[in-house]
């Protein structure tokens, strides 16, 4: 159970574990990293040097410069802040659309929650390169896209891996009590349901997030991800994947930090599960002694 | 307000578990279902409300104060639910929401159902506290902070919090313990009864029900075996159901007391 008392003591429970700091540290740099890209960084990303292309790394480039001789560092901070953009909003788009669709299952309409199942079910097996293929004939390849494609794909994820923790909730006698005190079944399912499987949605968004960074990296080098000359992650390593047999740092660096706030995201999502487990903080600070 | 029941039909899934009940409720009257586990008391009850569960139908007539509760719109039923009628469940442990305080549940009718600024609500939930026998500390604590007694006193405040004009009370003294028991039998009743407030109080154990009860219905397999004062049926009962019920109630209650507590404990063990 989501304790309120225990969400407050959350950051320091996590801080607690090993893998919770590291995300939290990781996650920390990110923010810090993306929010100073919006004022500064090393080199105009505009900025082209036609005899300096595929550099080694030097003072005055720290990670050296991709096939346009711009430089490498400065690319990968602003391109922080659009994985993050797509981060956030891959929560928040699939968070909503994966309650609304737990809504609708939990639901005390017998047809309606049936109908929600079966959809969800068949929905599912489409893979999210193929929505976002399907999103990018009228839209255009974009951020937007992303956002789009991966909300659709881990919203439909959610649903489906939070629906039992909700029936179980739903069917509870608090549940049944908040009904004959007068609520709307939305009402009881906003305010009771929902907050009891607070520990299921964030382990789930928090997994989400990361996966949005490696699909924004996957659909970027398939040509139906951010638009080009839009800085990410994704971007970095598609311009430079080609050449990876002879300027293989080029690739590392963005790779490496794929991986990093990727294993960031995905330790962040286990801190939480065991933190947010029933006695797990307790336990944690009885070691602690 | 009172409760006419007539010709209520309740079936789960073809299979008929309330079979052609006719009850009433007068305004002011505690009346009792009792019936052993599974006879269908709870489901006359949970139709009246309209919270029968997904795949139940029901037929017949179900009227609560005049208003038709079989096959209401669903805003019509919530409309009363909490603010005429309110209802004291069986499990307090489990019927408090375990993430909100008890501020937020016992206010949560008032919330839904009456346009209260944020003090008046919060006086309100306190005069009920303390009718209820809890201290003003309380409000801010969640549930699992409080003792099986304390939350079902909380449970009761929940229900009377928008003074309905009738009580449901559902097995509200089973998961307690027999001191317990009787606590909140009289508290409930005391409270009730200050309110001229009806109501339907069922449970399994005659011995809870002569001290909740003036009149009662004994319910067996969906029907309603007998009916009439709960003394008088307490005294001579003539159905085999309501002879099991009195036999066990006096096998708990008077004739244990020579016998020391422990097969006492051992029934309530087995009721819970």
């Amino acid at each position: 159970m989501a304790n309120p008392s225990k969400l407050a003591n959350l950051p320091r429970a996590l801080w607690r574990r090993g893998s919770g700091r590291y995300a939290l540290v990781v996650l920390g740099l990110w923010l810090a990293v993306a929010a100073v890209s919006l004022f500064w960084t090393p080199q105009p990303l505009l900025a082209t040097d036609g005899y300096h292309v595929w550099e080694a790394p030097s003072a005055a480039h720290p990670l050296g410069t991709d096939g346009t001789g711009a430089d490498v560092l400065s690319w990968l901070m602003a391109g922080s802040r659009t994985n993050l953009v797509i981060a956030a909003l891959t929560v928040v788009c699939s968070g909503a659309l994966g309650l609304l669709l737990v809504g609708c299952m939990v639901s005390r309409r017998a047809g309606l929650g049936s109908v929600t199942v079966a959809v969800v079910d068949a929905l599912i097996s489409i893979p999210t390169v193929l929505i976002a293929l399907l999103l990018t004939v009228p839209f255009g390849a974009s951020v937007g896209v992303i956002v789009g494609a991966c909300s659709i794909a881990y919203g439909l994820n959610l649903a489906r891996i939070a629906r039992p923790a909700a029936m179980l909730a739903a069917r509870g006698d608090y549940v049944a009590s908040a009904l004959a005190g007068g609520a709307s079944g939305w009402y009881a399912f906003t305010r009771h349901v929902v907050p009891n499987i607070v520990p299921v949605l964030s382990v789930q968004l928090t997994v989400s997030a990361g996966t949005s960074v490696l699909a924004e990296a996957g659909l970027t080098y398939l040509g139906v991800g951010v638009g080009a000359g839009v800085p990410s992650w994704g971007h970095s390593l598609a311009t430079s994947v080609k050449f990876i047999n002879v300027f293989p740092l080029t690739v590392l660096w963005p790779g490496l930090v794929v991986t990093l706030a990727v294993v960031a995201l995905n330790l962040l999502g286990d801190a939480l599960n065991s933190a947010l487990a029933v006695g797990g903080m307790e336990r944690r600070e009885d070691d602690g002694r | 307000m009172g409760v006419d029941i007539r010709g209520l039909n309740v079936a789960i899934g073809g299979r008929p578990v309330v079979r052609d009940v006719n009850l009433s409720v007068g305004d002011g009257e505690r009346v009792g279902l009792i019936g052993s586990s599974g006879s269908g008391k709870s489901m006359i009850a949970k139709s009246l409300l309209g919270l029968l569960p997904r795949g139940a139908e029901a037929s017949g007539s179900a009227a609560l104060g005049g208003t038709e509760a079989i096959g209401a719109a669903e805003r019509t039923l919530a409309d009363l639910r909490g603010r005429y009628v309110g209802v004291v469940f069986q499990n307090p442990g489990a019927t408090l929401n375990p993430v909100a305080t008890v501020m937020r549940q016992v206010e949560l009718p008032l919330r839904l159902h009456y346009d209260l600024g944020r003090d008046e609500r919060r006086d309100r939930v306190m005069s009920m506290l303390r009718k209820v026998g809890l201290d003003e500390s309380v409000a801010g604590k969640y549930p699992h902070e409080l003792s099986g007694g304390q939350q079902q006193r909380v449970g009761i405040a929940t229900a009377l919090i928008t003074s309905p004009r009738l009580i449901v009370a559902d097995e509200p003294t089973t998961a307690l313990d027999s001191i317990i028991q009787r606590q909140i039998v009289d508290l409930l009743v005391s409270l009730v009864d200050d309110a001229g407030a009806s109501m339907l109080f069922i449970t399994h154990d005659f011995s809870v029900l002569a001290r909740a009860t003036t009149r009662c219905y004994v319910i067996d397999d969906g029907a309603v075996a007998e009916e009439g004062r709960t003394a008088r049926l307490l005294a001579a009962p003539n159905a085999d159901a309501t002879r099991g019920l009195v036999a066990s109630a006096r096998r708990l209650t008077l004739s244990a007391e020579p016998m020391a507590a422990e097969p006492m404990t051992v029934e309530q063990g087995g009721a819970r």
